[in-house]
């Protein structure tokens, strides 16, 4: 089981150094000198050149990756060359807003899809299951940005119940963090739990078939019962899955969101920095959310590692 | 045995969640937020679109900055008023010797910085000195060129000798290039702009807002709202939605025209339909075929039914000149006669040339204002058989690397922001646009060397050989919209400078 | 015949036949701009009204159905054509490559399209071609893993034992016995991914990253509305159901497929 973590460890490393690579190599095919961006619409060359002595950037491109690679191990992704500030404070403050947005959505959506999902399943034969079930087609195939905006026209303009978009840290005024959170959580929710329910509904529809099911209605309870104190806890590993793959998916697929309620997160510091042709805050910013993905793929690999005891047998 | 590994496998990733959030709410992250209560009479709200990437427009190009700082934080020698004229500011007046060659200002007294030094004559030499020296980065230096040596007469009073007269050059001092500054105060322009201007910056959250407070030791009349945030937004649409939700206060320089209706009609908001300095130039590449051919580039003229893209495109908001000159320049004439819409003189011109059937690209910003320009004159040109295929460039980046540094490119649009320029635009044949300038070279260099009526006689020449040339056409001139709540006044309705001045603006 | 597979079939055939349509028979010009009718409502000569540049949206609405099939087949036959054939090596060949192979599906994993369609868009400018290359590229993990999961399980099977012990050279075994049994499975992610890219193409569109005008596109023709929501909600409910009616249908007949070749695989799974 050890050596099993150590691979996973190993791959995580790997991957990691790879990915590196290939940001840098993509990073470096981007048109344009980053010099000539920085000196706009009047740029004369020799002002080019002399940015581009002041960058960094006419050295040789080993040389400039060992730079931000180094860096990188650091946790130190250097000064941007177009805000001239550092990056990592700003990332790590970006990191969190995401994160928040993120988790809270990802906790609603579990709380309405688990729910559901199991009703859906137990009464997969009836009526009732199967609205449970075409709502969650519905939801979707419903864009969450256009879910987002409609929420923003009717909640917040036509009823005037919370503020159309902005962001308020929870530790400066946490009564207005919530109030600007609800609806960006819920565009984002929305979408999610259509996708987790399906995965509950059919992790449950399978153990529901499971012996000790079968055994446990033999003895007497109801099969919500039945259901509810023996079957949830083995539906839990597809939707665990399900949901550690959405939860890195959405840290990036949040921007769309992140933007029609004005949220300043990793998402909106990608796109604005890929606009200014802010290479090093570019580079930064897609490390970090590809590292949150590895680094997700690595605990739930662990962990199933560590506590199935099929996983530990398997090959 | 089975089950309870299961269950602890639950609790330890619902744990881990759990705790992720508490540790991550108990921080805090996003910094300074958005909220303010909008009752309070000290404080502003505006909303922008496009933040400063940072706040030092000595190293680095983007409208954004200046809009925020100048008039606010920097201040310069002298000022542009709302009708374009040009008014003292650190300078308290003026004189010019008989040749035109010098100036000779007298300051204004008990002027200090936001970092506590003092404003005198050596300031001014510093800071023109400095825009000449490699210490500035920003290709607009080139306007201080002309300036041959600054000569400090005594602490109130300075000289400037010119190699040559310049009827430009008083008027580039009342734009970034004049902005003052400290020798104390310019370390870390990006982050900590040091000016004499009534405001100093407050706090900055990149991604967010600009904080500005109303400084105590400014030499002039106080500003009217001591705090100021300036919030920034993605795109339109998130403005007009926090100001009806009471977030922010004042949208300047809206760029959703088509949204304006409700505001218009509601009495708890006004809207200010001014005028800018931002020519919406439909460029052709001069030096490449099709449009290197002058019929060509007149037949697009004949063809684009200007009227019609600015009420399709913009809901008829902006003044429509035929000329790259905005109304609130000197020499403004009204060229909308020169190329009238006329579809069949168009044919016939592209017939003459033999480019009947004619492809090209139009390679287009991803501005709203162009993408809307853009389809309507597709269509338009579609009438006279020209077939255009659009191509999205990602503004700025993409444009300025593929249009506007390496030419590569047949038709573009662009918002040209930059005041008073028609020179800057067609006076270059290196510029993007590419114009043969041999017929205006030397009348222009005339007129900015003679007295005031011979250079606005010269200059109105000057541009009209421009657009008689073809050598691109000037859309429509880009208005300057502002909405706000009823109780603002003193919001400068037109945008003739590149800043957003805010210390006139008060609740009534 | 089951319901799912039924409701799939007839939107994504309601989505096909009008894109097919479109390049036949259009009642107006998709780009010609007439602004003396915009945001009309429906009528004999606007079935569908307008929009805000007096395009007819019933015209677009068809056109816009060319590139949400245009952009879907684009980047499922580029998420096919390179996940499976990976996938099939790396679960024939085990070892070294499967290891190189699967790892490699790890990284383009952590680039999920939005973030590959950002990087394009950023190199290459916004356009449908970056947008399809994103997702397609996007979605290869998805077919690599699928087809080698697949892969596995067939290797195990009597004929294919059978074949390699008559030493048939692996390409051919590839061909002959383990594609065959993996079209299935295939089919079915292809379904669930063209559902994903339609979705991805209209949230590209929406940031302004995916087809450029005046192509109409659906999700272009979303984010266009944007101004109308308060005035002229139609413009943006049109273009919605579209993409909600192809996703949907997308979606269906995936859950459909599956139930049809694998009821085994547990209903509902995405």
């Amino acid at each position: 089981m050890l050596i099993r973590i150590f691979k996973n460890l190993a791959r995580f490393i790997v991957t990691f150094l790879a990915a590196t690579l290939v940001v840098f190599g993509i990073m470096r095919v981007l048109p344009g000198d980053p010099a000539a961006i920085a000196a706009g619409e009047n740029a004369t060359p020799e002002i080019v050149e002399q940015l581009a002595k002041e960058f960094g950037t006419d050295r040789p491109l080993p040389v400039q990756f060992w730079d931000w690679f180094s860096g990188l191990l650091r946790g130190d992704f250097g000064v941007s060359y177009v805000t001239r500030t550092d990056i990592s404070p700003l990332v790590l403050d970006k990191v969190q807003v995401s994160l928040i947005l993120v988790t809270l959505a990802m906790l609603l959506a579990l709380a309405i899809a688990i729910p559901l999902g199991t009703l859906a399943a137990v009464r997969h034969k009836k009526a009732s299951g199967a609205l449970i079930s075409a709502l969650s087609q519905l939801g979707i195939a419903i864009p969450g940005f256009l879910l987002g905006i409609l929420l923003v026209s009717l909640v917040s303009l036509r009823l005037g119940w919370l503020p159309a978009n902005g962001w308020t840290p929870p530790g400066e005024d946490f009564g207005d963090f919530i109030r600007r959170i609800i609806l960006p959580v819920t565009a984002l929710a929305g979408v999610q739990s259509a996708i987790v329910m399906r995965y509950v509904r059919s992790a449950v529809l399978e153990t529901m078939h499971e012996d000790y099911l079968r055994t446990a209605r033999a003895k007497g309870l109801s099969p919500m019962k039945a259901l509810l104190k023996h079957g949830l806890r083995n539906a839990a590993i597809p939707v665990l899955t399900v949901t550690s793959v959405q939860f890195a998916a959405l840290i990036i697929g949040a921007v769309v969101i992140e933007r029609v309620f004005v949220i300043p997160g990793l998402g909106s510091m990608l796109l604005t920095a890929v606009g200014n042709r802010d290479l090093l805050t570019v580079q930064s910013v897609v490390m970090v959310l590809v590292a949150i993905t590895l680094l997700i793929n690595l605990i739930v690999d662990v962990l199933y590692t560590i506590l199935d005891p099929r996983l530990r047998a398997a090959d | 045995m089975h089950r309870s590994t299961r269950s602890r496998r639950t609790g330890v990733l619902g744990a881990l969640l759990m705790s992720a959030v508490l540790t991550l709410t108990a921080c805090n992250a996003g910094s300074t937020g958005t909220a303010g209560s909008t009752a309070d009479k000290s404080k502003l709200t505006v909303a922008l679109t496009g933040e400063p990437v940072n706040l030092d427009f000595t190293t680095t190009a983007g409208a954004a900055i200046p809009q925020a700082t100048m008039s606010n934080i920097y201040e310069g020698l002298v000022s542009v008023d709302q009708t374009g004229s040009i008014k003292p500011l650190l300078a308290t007046g003026w004189e010019t010797s008989g040749d035109n060659k010098s100036y000779t200002f007298t300051l204004q007294q008990g002027v200090k910085f936001s970092n506590g030094a003092d404003f005198d004559a050596s300031d001014v030499k510093f800071s023109i000195e400095r825009v000449k020296s490699d210490a500035w980065l920003n290709g607009l230096k080139s306007k201080m060129d002309v300036v041959d040596t600054v000569e400090v007469v005594s602490p109130e009073t300075v000289k400037v000798n010119l190699k040559r007269p310049s009827q430009a050059w008083l008027y580039s001092m009342t734009t970034l290039v004049g902005a003052m500054f400290d020798p104390s105060g310019v370390a870390d322009l990006a982050n900590k702009p040091v000016g004499t201007g009534p405001y100093a910056l407050e706090s900055w959250t990149r991604g967010d807002s600009i904080k500005l407070t109303g400084r105590d030791d400014y030499w002039g009349m106080k500003p009217g709202i001591n705090n100021v945030t300036l919030r920034y937004f993605a795109d339109a649409i998130a403005t007009t939605n926090a100001l009806t939700s009471g977030d922010v206060d004042l949208i300047y320089n809206m760029q959703a025209p088509e949204l304006l209706s409700s505001f218009q009609s509601n009495p708890e908001f006004q809207v200010l339909d001014g005028t800018s300095n931002g020519e919406i130039i439909l460029s052709m590449n001069n030096k490449v075929a099709p449009f290197n051919d002058k019929r060509v580039r007149q037949a697009v003229m004949y063809a684009v039914d200007r009227k019609e893209v600015r009420d399709t495109a913009w809901n008829g908001l902006g003044t429509l000149v035929g000329g790259p000159v905005p109304p609130t320049d000197p020499y403004y004439e009204d060229l909308n006669d020169v190329y009238p819409y006329d579809p069949a003189k168009a044919k016939a011109l592209l017939k003459e040339a033999g480019a009947e059937n004619l492809d090209i690209t139009f390679t287009v910003p991803t501005r709203p204002y162009a993408t809307a320009v853009a389809e309507v004159v597709f269509s338009q040109l579609k009438e006279v058989g020209i077939n255009v295929k659009i191509q999205s460039a990602e503004f700025p980046a993409v444009w300025l690397d593929q249009v506007f540094n390496r030419h590569d490119y047949q038709m573009s649009v662009v918002l040209a922001v930059e005041a008073r320029d028609v020179l800057t635009m067609f006076n270059n044949p290196n510029y993007y646009i590419g114009y043969d300038n041999a017929k205006i070279k030397d009348e222009a260099a005339r007129a900015d060397e003679s007295d005031v009526t011979t250079y606005i006689a010269g200059m109105k020449n000057v541009v009209r050989t421009v657009v008689e040339d073809a050598a691109s056409d000037t859309l429509f001139i880009f208005p300057n919209i502002s909405v706000a709540k009823a109780g603002l006044s003193g919001i400068g309705a037109n945008s003739v400078t590149e800043a957003l001045s805010l210390a006139p603006i008060a609740w009534s | 015949m089951n319901f799912n597979l039924l409701a799939g079939s007839a939107l994504v055939g309601l989505v096909v036949i009008v894109a097919v349509l479109s390049f036949v028979w259009t009642p107006y010009d998709p780009v010609r701009i007439n602004p003396q009718v915009k945001l009309q409502l429906p009528s004999a000569q606007h079935w569908l009204g307008t929009d805000n540049l007096g395009r007819d949206l019933f015209t677009r609405i068809l056109v816009g159905a060319r590139i949400t099939l245009l952009v879907g087949v684009v980047s499922v036959g580029i998420a096919v054509l390179i996940g499976t054939p990976l996938g099939i090596w790396a679960g024939m060949k085990r070892g070294a490559v499967e290891e190189i192979t699967m790892r490699g599906a790890d990284i383009l994993l952590a680039f999920p399209a939005l973030l590959l369609a950002i990087m394009f868009a950023a190199i290459y400018g916004a356009s449908t071609v970056s947008a399809m290359a994103a997702i397609g590229l996007a979605s290869v993990p998805g077919f690599a893993r699928v087809a080698r999961a697949g892969t596995l399980q067939v290797m195990n099977s009597e004929y294919i034992l059978a074949a390699r012990a008559a030493s048939q050279r692996p390409l051919r075994i590839a061909r002959r016995h383990v594609l065959p049994n993996l079209a299935g499975m295939l089919i079915i992610q292809c379904s669930v991914t063209f559902a994903l890219a339609v979705l991805a193409e209209a949230a590209l569109s929406f940031l302004g990253l995916g087809t450029p005008p005046p192509v109409p596109s659906w999700g272009r023709m979303l984010q266009e509305s944007q101004q109308y929501w308060g005035t002229f909600p139609l413009m943006a409910i049109l273009p919605g159901v579209a993409i909600a009616v192809a996703v949907m249908g997308f979606n269906l007949l995936g859950d459909g497929l599956r139930d049809r070749f694998d009821p085994k695989l547990g209903r509902g799974k995405a």
